[in-house]
């Protein structure tokens, strides 16, 4: 048995012990045994039959997938739990991950200087970067909010939209800001010393040994156990939000059921709360990107890849359902790296049809994406997962009044 | 079994409710409206002084930006029919018009008249390639309808799903143009000079943005005339109005409907076409645009189309006037500000219609 | 044979159901008049019959034409018109429109000589034809609505709450109307009301409803005079 692969494999553990927890019905006591073991039994089943780059992928791919899914929970909590129909969550992403780079990040120094840019750098540490991150997004939230969401439902995806565009011009042209056009890079990886020399200083030195194979190319490892914790925090999070009274009440205005009863002000009130706390999440979602690509510029926040597939991801994991919304994302993500592979196949059979066409294959799984929305709103609104506790669905009840 | 009284009151007659609370709101004096306009173009006008441009800079650009104002107004005016009559923002509007200006791209190839007319820099091709790509985007506008809207409709779908499936919409259209053109720039007419023309005031301006805005009005004015003075147009205006009574008066409102996308599709087609030629034809041209034209939409009241008229041409020349002080790439950030201020000073905007 | 004949019908909204095997008649020419208490299922009767709420079971049948699953514009198309209780006119559309509305199914390039007869009916309309109906009082709104169900001389009107909101003058003038309408070949009504007695007095027959199900029937006068309809519907 490869001591390298072990190393790697002990940093899923936790992470599918959390899953189990998540998935595994039964009493407590029932879910935490058999937690432990499905984790320890396919921890041990991927070590062992996965190279080391198969396994490295794994790692990757679920983190990035987590990534969305934190995005996707965000989301639920503005569209699923309140209705609010955000078409900019790319402004609250982008603004998280901008914010977080130019917190941890240090001013570059030196020749860097000259051709990097920023407004600041504050070398703060990562959690700090995250916390920050979220709190900007929140005011950058609670700012769209307030003119807006009294308002109809498609004002909001209006000017949401509108919002996404203007922070994508502000980063893509500000080079004081955030080095402009160009990347943004070298924000600091958490725990990186867990695998590059020198050792963290609060390491301990059974810890050291165990995980002295590794090099700093087997970091994904490393993020993908700290993204899988911060997941699962958001997750536990928005469960207790959503069950609060709080909660409740948020279902119930979305839902227009007791909005007779309280003024509209109050209702007002209560609905940029929960638009506020989405932004928050999608800010921190931001963070942790910024973190897990290390260099980061405007492009990363297209309406495709960063407001659209999120959409798809939580409309079909299960609008206002949390276990859907981390469902949908790793589904989608998916499909979507799945289908990239698929397209190169592909690409004799597309040549016939037009020698540009394999060139532009990426924009079929663009097709795809948007055929999938459209098929999830026409035929099963409500998702892979249903809301629990659902007093109504979406779709207005049976045109009542008509 | 008993039927609970409540549940049948609520199934009988909640239109009354609702129709008292949304009249109350139509109160509103349009005067804040007007004087926060009056008060923004003043206030750029003044900005541009002290970044140093002369009044004639300042003329200029105006009238650069009813030009603007004009390609918006297509877009704008047929959004506006399908808010209106529809009751949901289309966002896959701007891509409609993309998708028109690629197509007339395409026709163009094959149509003879490229040589130029007159002052103009376009020939009689691309007239006719216009022309012929109305029809294409509006055939493309009912395929859309009767795939996704219609079927939703049918099960009286909420405003939002309706929303959300047009953004699936818009971004399955852009695969499409994708797909079939790539992401390069082309241009109508590649390196050919469009010299401007000398009017008084030192006003100089290119014969075809003159063309664009004559296009313009007189398609604001075809459709104004066709929903005052026809069968159909008043029918429409009914249902926009009162889609409940517009059935038991027996309109048959699928046809309406029909009838509403062609409009909005062959108007977004010339409007992509006009916007390719002022500028070049490119993949995101459409959503470029969008902003603009819900901020002209909404500016002039959602479902009004002399309104959406007048929405964009304030957002054309604001767009234009602000770039004499800040970046230009900023002009999306300048009609979305707008459009925030809209929303809190009188979100119904300058003109309504429908929402009954 | 009746011109409308609603047999043992079943509807509601989703799973509720509001009627529960109601049947009636309208012969040709005659007004029948609808009572019974809020909620009785009164306005969704007059919805099922006019197609804008397809009944679970029963047949509905027109004018010798099964009309149970057809929509409203091939009923209007049959001859049956429908003036609803609430948003009955469009208000953003003139007056004149809104009765070039009503006559929508006709293709004729010229409407003039029907809106003339409307404009006799109600010459309040003919001063204020130019006028958004939506700027309009109640009593106007209702003549609006009424005059546009008539320009295509349909065989039966349906008229939902006729009276509601109004004040008593515009009611009497209101309901004159009707009369005047019905006469002289005029087509048949079917009146939902809940001024029942005033409803009743000039109906030929009357029903009424209670709790979706059909609970009594007859003349409207002998409705009027019976003693149980006047103790639990017709207030005393």
């Amino acid at each position: 048995m490869d001591s390298a692969q072990l190393a790697r494999g002990s940093f899923f553990i936790l992470p599918l012990f959390l899953l189990g927890l998540m998935v595994i019905p039964g009493s407590r006591l029932v879910k935490v045994v058999l937690s432990i073991i499905a984790a320890f039994v396919i921890t041990w089943l991927l070590a062992t039959s996965l190279n080391a780059g198969v396994f490295t992928y794994v790692a990757s791919f679920s983190t990035m997938a987590m990534i969305y899914a934190i995005l996707s929970l965000g989301l639920n909590s503005q569209w699923g739990m309140s209705g609010h129909v955000n078409f900019g969550i790319a402004a609250f992403f982008s603004i998280g991950a901008f914010t977080s780079a130019l917190v941890t990040t240090t001013m570059p120094e030196g020749v860097l200087a000259s051709y990097s840019a920023q407004a600041f750098g504050l070398g703060m540490p990562y959690l700090v970067g995250i916390l920050v991150a979220g709190i900007v997004s929140a005011i950058l939230g609670w700012l769209v909010a307030i003119p807006v969401l009294r308002l109809r439902a498609d004002f909001l995806a209006i000017a949401t939209l509108g919002i996404a565009e203007i922070i994508r011009l502000i980063f893509q042209n500000e080079r004081w800001l955030a080095n402009g056009p160009q990347p943004l890079r070298g924000i600091p990886q958490p725990w990186l010393c867990l695998v590059k020399q020198p050792n963290c200083s609060w390491e301990p030195q059974w810890l050291v040994d165990w995980l002295s194979p590794l090099g700093a190319r087997d970091y994904s490892f490393v993020n993908f156990l700290i993204v899988a914790v911060l997941l699962a925090v958001i997750y536990l999070l928005l469960e207790r939000i959503s069950n609060s009274p709080w909660g409740r009440m948020q279902r119930a205005i979305r839902d227009e059921e007791q909005s007779a009863a309280m003024s509209g002000k109050a209702v007002t009130y209560f609905r940029i709360q929960s638009f506020v706390i989405g932004s928050f999440i999608m800010g921190v979602g931001g963070a942790i990107y910024a973190s897990y690509m290390v260099a980061i510029d405007y492009s990363h926040f297209l309406p495709l890849y960063a407001t659209f597939i999120i959409w798809v991801m939580l409309m079909l994991g299960g609008s206002g359902n949390n276990k859907g919304a981390i469902l949908g994302a790793f589904v989608i993500w998916f499909v979507w790296t799945g289908t990239e592979t698929m397209i190169d196949w592909l690409a004799p059979a597309l040549r016939l049809i037009s020698d540009d066409l394999p060139s532009r294959g990426a924009y079929l799984r663009w097709m795809l994406v948007a055929v999938m929305l459209g098929a999830i709103v026409l035929f099963r609104p409500q998702g892979i997962l249903k809301e629990r506790k659902r007093v109504s669905d979406f779709m207005p009840r049976a045109k009542a009044g008509k | 079994m008993t039927t609970d009284n409540s549940t049948i009151a609520t199934g009988d007659e909640p239109p009354a409710q609702e129709r008292v609370s949304r009249e109350g709101a139509t109160g509103n004096s349009r005067w804040p409206l007007y004087i926060a306009i009056i008060a923004i173009f003043v206030l750029f006008w003044v900005f541009g002084a002290i970044n140093g441009k002369s009044t004639t800079t300042m003329l200029n650009l105006t009238v650069e930006g009813i030009m603007l104002g004009g390609i918006l107004a297509l877009g704008s005016v047929g959004l506006t029919l399908v808010y209106g009559v529809l009751k949901f923002s289309n966002f896959a509007h701007g891509d409609m018009m993309t998708i028109g200006a690629f197509v007339a791209f395409a026709l163009m190839q094959v149509l003879p008249g490229y040589e130029a007319i007159g002052s103009f820099s376009f020939g009689w091709g691309l007239l006719l390639a216009m022309i012929l790509a109305a029809p294409v985007v509006a055939a493309l506008s009912l395929g859309v309808d009767f795939a996704l809207f219609r079927p939703l409709r049918r099960r009286g779908a909420s405003v939002v799903l309706l929303t959300m499936a047009s953004l699936a919409a818009m971004f399955f259209l852009r695969s499409i143009i994708y797909l079939i053109w790539g992401a390069d720039y082309h241009f109508y007419y590649q390196g050919r000079a469009n010299p401007a023309m000398q009017l008084p005031f030192g006003i100089t301006i290119q014969a075809d943005k003159l063309f664009i805005l004559v296009l313009a009005l007189l398609m604001v004015g075809l459709v104004w005339v066709l929903l005052e003075r026809t069968r159909m147009g008043k029918a429409m205006r009914a249902t926009a109005n009162n889609p409940d009574l517009a059935q038991v008066r027996g309109i048959n409102t699928e046809r309406v409907i029909q009838w509403t996308w062609i409009i909005a599709g062959s108007l977004a087609a010339l409007g992509g076409v006009m916007y390719g030629l002022a500028s070049q034809v490119r993949p995101e041209m459409g959503f470029v645009l969008l902003l603009p034209l819900f901020a002209g939409t909404i500016l002039g009241g959602i479902g009004s189309p002399v309104g959406a008229f007048i929405g964009a041409m304030i957002i054309g020349v604001a767009f234009q006037l602000s770039s004499a002080f800040i970046d230009p790439t900023y002009g999306p950030g300048v009609a979305f500000m707008l459009m925030i201020l809209v929303l809190i000073v009188r979100p119904m905007g300058l003109f309504t219609m429908g929402g009954d | 044979m009746p011109l409308l004949e609603v047999n043992g019908i079943t509807a509601g909204y989703g799973d509720s159901e509001i009627l529960r095997d109601v049947s009636m008649t309208v012969e040709a020419g005659e007004i029948v008049s609808i009572i019974g208490p809020n909620g009785a299922g009164k306005s969704t009767l007059m919805k099922s019959v006019f197609g804008l709420l397809h009944p679970k079971t029963g047949s509905i049948r027109f004018d010798g034409h099964d009309i149970t699953h057809r929509e409203p514009y091939q009923i209007v198309e049959l001859g049956m018109c429908y003036v609803p209780q609430v948003a009955n006119v469009f208000t953003e559309l003139t007056v004149e429109e809104n009765l070039e509305m009503g006559a929508f199914l006709l293709r004729e390039a010229s409407l003039e000589d029907r809106k003339a007869r409307i404009y006799d009916l109600f010459p309040r309309l003919k001063e204020r034809r130019r006028q958004r109906a939506g700027k309009m009082s109640g009593g106007e709104r209702q003549m609006v609505a009424m005059g546009a169900a008539l320009m295509l001389d349909p065989k039966l009107v349906l008229m939902d709450e006729p009276s509601a909101g109004l004040s008593p003058v515009m009611v009497s003038m209101i309901f004159e109307r009707i009369a005047e309408i019905n006469r002289n070949d005029g087509p048949a009504m079917l009146i939902v009301e809940q001024n029942a007695k005033l409803s009743l007095a000039m109906s030929s027959r009357g029903y009424v409803l209670a709790a979706g199900e059909n609970r009594f029937e007859g003349t409207g006068p002998g409705l009027l005079n019976d003693p149980e309809v006047g103790r639990l519907y017709l207030g005393g």
